[in-house]
């Protein structure tokens, strides 16, 4: 349940990244929503989950956008194994330095996937340029305050921990309720 | 004693009678007049319009002492209703806002659809309509995604044109939807010629919002405003569709060739609706005035 509602929810980010937040086919200022949502796996989901959830929702971007298949997988797949393997080796778990590292590794990632392009697909005429891809990279970090956010709200929700925390208040409840009519008594 | 009070009621009975003739004369004097009134000539007489000229302005004294208290009391009255006066303006000049913005909206869009409509009626050529559902995000390369397909008769590298001007190419399409490649996206390459000097050359995108005219050789004269159309070479787009208006030439010291910047004819950033031209490459004939 948690992989396919994590699937739908980056389907989604897709769909808006590519429709709402994009006005005009040159518009530069659109958030790449669906590598907040490669990070996250990385950080919080198993090796499994995080592979299951990350390549739908790349092969959709790589339908979406692009001219050279299989660009975005590429993409997801780099940044999530290299955010796994730092989430597990390095000391870096709080949120506070996962944004920041998603950043950068979403920089590098670009660089290496620009670097790969240009050395196969000369006639891409893909480019690196330094000033939209920190803005870009900005526009993630950005982004990736609330969508953590969000992506931890519907985790919690779905894993019943509020399911549990309800049911623990209703045994208060009701322990209250016994010891209301205790002193009735 | 009793003779005073006597004669003191003998004057009584004397002045209470005369009293009595006195009202009934003046009543009935009244009610002659009365009737005189009511059943006569019904004029304003000369009396009445000297009573009118005497009285009139006793009114008027009043009238316009009275004014200003007036006025007084339709200003306050008006302030009581003020805020609820000003609220049903603001609510109607927003109402009215919205229509104005809705109208020119509605507007633009029909400038743009009647392009479109003379292109197609003009060129002759068998086209579809489409319209953008999906854009690009990336940085790299320039696509949208259009809500016609195969079945609708789109098919890979059929060329995609706005009102304006050229816009690009079927990149793929599947049974319903088709992505198109725009001639500004830096893998896109189209043959182009400069209108007043023939010259040809290959049109590049920036992946930003111009092109560059490559290939041009520095003995072509070339300036600023010179017209760029499809050359028709390649059989992908037919020949002579308006590509863009050259912008800026660089002429550099070493090198055959010119560095030219091409201002698009089609307005990249509120492109909504395009026309798929239906034919293959190849299939576009090279007219007779053509090099």
């Amino acid at each position: 349940m948690l992989t396919i509602a994590f699937i739908l929810a980056g389907l989604l980010l897709a769909v808006a990244q590519t429709t709402v937040l994009m006005p005009a086919p040159v518009w530069i200022a659109a958030p790449d929503l669906y590598y907040v949502l490669a990070a996250y796996a990385a950080y919080q989901f198993s090796f499994c989950r995080g592979f299951l959830i990350i390549l739908p929702v790349s092969c959709v971007m790589d339908v979406y956008s692009g001219a050279v298949v299989g660009m975005y997988p590429a993409i997801c797949g780099c940044g999530w194994l290299l955010l796994k393997f730092m989430a597990v080796k390095m000391p870096v778990r709080k949120s506070f330095y996962q944004i920041p590292l998603a950043g950068a590794s979403y920089l590098f990632v670009c660089w290496l996937t620009v670097l790969l392009l240009d050395a196969l697909h000369p006639e891409a005429g893909i480019s690196w340029s330094w000033p939209p891809m920190l803005f870009r990279v900005g526009l993630l970090c950005l982004a990736a305050v609330p969508l953590f956010r969000f992506f931890h709200f519907i985790e919690n929700r779905l894993r019943g921990r509020f399911l549990f925390l309800r049911a623990k208040q209703s045994v208060a409840d009701g322990n209250q309720f016994r010891q209301d009519r205790g002193g009735l008594e | 004693m009793s003779r005073n009070s006597r004669n003191r009621r003998q004057k009584d009975d004397g002045s209470g009678g005369f009293r009595i003739v006195l009202l009934g004369g003046t009543a009935l004097t009244f009610l002659l007049i009365f009737l005189v009134f009511i059943f006569g000539s019904q004029e304003f007489g000369p009396m009445y319009k000297l009573l009118l000229d005497v009285v009139g302005p006793l009114q008027k004294g009043a009238v316009k002492a009275v004014s200003p208290f007036h006025s007084f009391k339709e200003k306050y009255l008006d302030l009581l209703t003020v805020r609820e006066e000003k609220e049903r303006l603001l609510e109607e000049l927003q109402k009215c806002r919205n229509a104005a913005y809705a109208n020119r909206g509605a507007v633009a869009l029909n400038a743009k659809l009647r392009k479109l409509l003379d292109f197609k009626e003009s060129s002759g050529l068998p086209t579809v309509t489409a319209r953008i559902v999906g854009k690009d995000p990336s940085l790299w390369f320039r696509s949208v995604i259009i809500d016609r397909g195969l079945s609708d008769g789109v098919d890979k590298g059929m060329p995609v044109v706005s009102g304006e001007g050229i816009v690009g190419q079927v990149y793929a399409a599947s049974a319903n939807y088709a992505k198109v490649l725009l001639a500004i996206a830096p893998s896109s390459a189209i043959d182009v010629l400069l209108q007043d000097s023939r010259a040809r050359g290959i049109l590049k995108g920036t992946g930003g919002s111009t092109y560059r005219l490559e290939y041009v050789l520095k003995t072509v004269e070339v300036a600023k405003g010179d017209h760029v159309v499809t050359a028709g070479y390649g059989g992908i787009f037919p020949p002579g569709l308006p590509v863009g208006i050259v912008s800026e030439v660089t002429r550099n010291r070493r090198g055959m060739f010119l560095e030219i910047e091409v201002t698009p004819a089609a307005d990249f950033s509120t492109l909504e609706n395009l026309l798929v031209i239906e034919q293959k490459a190849k299939e576009f004939r090279q007219p007779a005035g053509i090099p």
